[in-house]
């Protein structure tokens, strides 16, 4: 009488995976979208509709909390509670506490939005929530933490798998840089504002401390977790060398807690702790390599999966563009070229190489790889992937060209001197100067949107097959059920 | 590179399995990433040599990087690298390449400066920039002003007068553009037929039974736009009241563009009069001769008188 099919959905909760799953496409979609709002509105500014629920300030916390909180924040939880699950040969320790951290995280994903489009920010870069919502976060994310260590703790398998580590270390991490940066005190209890604990130079140091963090546990940490079961998963191989993912996993961990510090160079901060701060940046290009090597070096063997696979495309393009931002970051925080490219769209475009082409990568890649196997079937369509790929690729591309090109020209327009020791440029020059740029980059984003909303349609065509081939089969095993 | 290829080959797994079929090999770490981050190790202690680096109490290692700089006092002096030092060493560079030329401006008149063709390339050059950063924001960046708001400086009408002196007098003190509210001095039909008359003087299509009665109000003493406007309303810039007959607005083009709306703009004007015109004061922001380049650089943007 039992039905044996159904063990694999007893076995795991992959349900909140699934909803995690969902949500991660439905963030990337709308996060994107705003994105590509705001450069349009750098573009063409008639787009602020002279309106302030339109403008920029507003507008650009949504993108960056719906992008990586929505997006990458939803395909963590989903992914982590996957690898977990898998790997330890176990069931989430408790459904209630998961989906818990679905609807929570959700809520305060919406709630930030909201509230910035109001006007209520902290004006912390990536931690603009006020204090009602940083609370929340707070609860969920403790949440996270013990539905996550609780998993690990009651797995099947003797040896944690590498994976888990990374994304261990992330929830840590940010359960640390939330709590201390967000340390505040409401102007009262029926307001949303609040002032910092700190002030002056070390609030800096502080939100910035937590905002390089925030890329190297949220951003990096956690997706190398990703990355190390799926590449291996995707590629058929074994992992290149578990001895580089100790060394490497230990050196990111410490090093990346120094070097918050390089956003501040030539600031208020005092100058022995930006030198600090550089010098880590440095020591950090190793470590973060090793990464890189590990999951490049996956593949070695399997070349041909390059041609024939566009899932491992994805993520073998991420690992690229990780090793490529990765090296960026530290040349950009010597102090000599942090004086041209401070405060230039160069340091967005890093940003971006890193976000697109890292997270964003892996994101779709270990995505494409997992909603299949949720659902029990094959990739609606694999050619759509084929065009998400290559629209995402060429969209980065144009995306990053730009703001070098920019950056770098607004570097060079602000420092120069003509004959008689005047400043060359004045500010509006090099603002106008940006105008062709600000276009190109619009236009990168449209393409990298155009293949996400793409990679939606096709998951929820696969979604729709796996649930239509599931109930055929429920059907025809009930028609034998009833012969019978 | 074909010797780790054969070496991963061989190489054994850790023996554990997780989910079927994830394992990991046992490589060892490639030697030019060992080597690479040793190189990176002796970069960073390279560069906390270089440059301020390590806490000590309530002290820090200084650094062997020296810069030698000139204070606000005038002094010399040599210090560890600090980036304010730095600025104040660029700040210098690009104070003693500007002071001779500060010199000849505060030395030479206003004719001399705008004949040397020398001292012409350094007020294009200095007053560009001072012009962008102060006078741009209101007069935009080419001088064009905004109508209804700022007016445009590359014409040759002037409220205040466009020779040298006047301009320096504007920016050194301000000015503060009033004109009164005639609501309740006139009635309606009085305001409608004034507005006609301002309109007729530039030749703007208006009704002429109403400018005529118009032209009697405005030389009458009931309204007696002429004691500001003059008789010949030329205006006066000595108290900044416009010129009426030489169709340039600075308030009544916005928004319209017909006849019929000039008219009701200007009709709007006479009743609620305006309290807006304001150009503030840069004698406490900019020094002497930044004033004087920037008077030289308006006066030459088109219409110096």
């Amino acid at each position: 009488m039992a039905v044996t099919t159904y063990s694999g959905a007893e076995q795991y909760n992959f349900d909140v995976v699934k909803k995690f799953a969902i949500m991660s496409l439905v963030w990337a979609v709308v996060g994107m979208f705003v994105g590509v709002y705001i450069a349009s509105e750098l573009a063409w500014p008639f787009l602020n509709f002279d309106s302030p629920y339109f403008s920029f300030g507003r507008f650009r916390p949504v993108h960056t909390s719906a992008v990586i909180f929505g997006f990458g924040g939803s395909a963590l939880f989903a992914t982590s509670y996957y690898v977990v699950q898998r790997t330890c040969q176990t069931r989430l320790v408790s459904d209630g506490m998961a989906s818990f951290t679905f609807w929570g995280w959700q809520t305060v994903i919406v709630l930030a939005a909201l509230s910035y489009v109001m006007g209520y920010s902290q004006g912390r870069e990536y931690a603009e929530m006020e204090w009602p919502i940083d609370l929340l976060v707070e609860v969920v994310w403790v949440s996270y933490l013990i539905v996550y260590v609780g998993t690990i703790m009651r797995r099947k398998q003797p040896h944690i798998y590498v994976a888990n580590w990374f994304y261990l270390s992330f929830i840590l991490a940010t359960a640390l840089l939330h709590t201390f940066n967000n340390l505040a005190m409401p102007v009262d209890l029926f307001s949303m504002k609040s002032y910092s604990l700190f002030s002056g130079t070390q609030d800096a140091m502080t939100q910035w401390w937590y905002g390089h963090n925030a890329v190297g546990f949220f951003l990096t940490a956690a997706f190398l977790g990703m990355m190390y079961y799926f590449v291996p998963k995707q590629a058929g191989r074994p992992i290149y060398s578990y001895r580089l993912s100790i060394v490497h996993f230990w050196a990111l961990s410490f090093m990346y807690m120094w070097v918050g510090g390089h956003h501040l160079h030539w600031t208020a901060l005092p100058d022995w702790t930006s030198s600090l701060a550089a010098a880590f940046s440095i020591l950090l290009l190793m470590p973060s390599w090793g990464g890189m090597i590990n999951g490049i070096m996956t593949l070695s063997g399997a070349w041909d999966k390059m041609r024939t696979d566009p899932v491992m495309r994805f993520m073998i393009v991420a690992l690229s563009f990780y090793g490529m931002s990765t090296f960026e970051g530290p040349m950009m925080s010597l102090k000599e070229v942090n004086a041209l490219s401070h405060y230039t769209d160069w340091t967005v475009g890093h940003v971006h190489s890193g976000a697109l082409g890292w997270v964003a990568m892996i994101s779709f890649g270990s995505l494409y790889h997992m909603i299949p196997k949720l659902w029990e079937t094959k990739i609606y369509s694999g050619r759509l992937v084929e065009w998400h790929f290559w629209l995402a690729t060429i969209g980065i591309v144009l995306y990053i060209v730009a703001m070098w090109i920019s950056g770098i020209t607004q570097g060079l327009m602000w420092r120069a001197f003509d004959e008689f020791g005047n400043l060359q440029y004045s500010f509006v020059e090099s603002v106008a100067a940006m105008v062709p740029f600000y276009a190109m980059r619009a236009i990168g984003g449209m393409f990298f949107l155009t293949g996400a909303s793409m990679m939606a349609f096709n998951m929820f065509m696969t979604i729709r097959q796996g649930k239509r081939e599931n109930a055929a089969l429920e059907a025809r095993l009930a028609a034998k059920m009833a012969q019978a | 590179m074909s010797e780790q290829k054969l070496q991963s080959q061989t190489v054994q797994t850790t023996g554990h399995a997780w989910d079927g079929d994830l394992q990991e090999y046992n490589n060892p770490l490639p030697a030019w990433w060992v080597y690479t981050f040793y190189a990176t190790v002796i970069f960073s202690i390279v560069y906390w040599i270089i440059y301020p680096s390590w806490p000590i109490g309530k002290n820090w290692i200084g650094g062997v990087s020296k810069i030698t700089y000139v204070n606000s006092e005038g002094e010399t002096k040599t210090h560890s690298w600090n980036t304010r030092a730095l600025l104040l060493k660029d700040l210098n560079k690009a104070a003693v390449e500007q002071k001779p030329y500060f010199d000849k401006v505060s030395a030479m008149s206003y004719e001399q400066i705008a004949k040397d063709p020398e001292m012409n390339g350094f007020i294009l050059s200095s007053g560009k920039t001072l012009f962008a950063d102060n006078c741009a924001p209101c007069h935009q960046a080419g001088g064009q002003g905004m109508v209804g708001f700022f007016p445009n400086l590359t014409d040759d009408d002037w409220l205040y007068g466009g020779s040298f002196d006047a301009i320096h007098t504007t920016l050194t003190g301000g000015r503060r553009g009033y004109m009164p509210s005639f609501n309740e001095v006139l009635e309606g039909g009085q305001i409608d037929q004034l507005a006609n008359y301002v309109a007729s003087l530039s030749g703007i299509q208006h009704d002429g039974a109403k400018a005529a009665a118009g032209n009697a109000l405005f030389h009458g003493n009931a309204a007696a736009c002429y004691v500001c406007h003059g008789s010949d309303a030329k205006g006066r810039k000595e108290i900044g009241a416009p010129n009426l007959t030489d169709n340039i607005w600075l308030w009544a083009d916005v928004p319209a563009t017909e006849a019929q709306g000039k008219v009701a703009v200007i009709r709007g004007v006479i009743a609620n009069g305006l309290n807006k015109g304001v150009m503030p004061a840069w004698a406490d922001r900019l020094s002497p001769e930044q004033i004087k380049v920037l008077t030289v650089y308006v006066h030459e943007l088109g219409g110096g008188q």
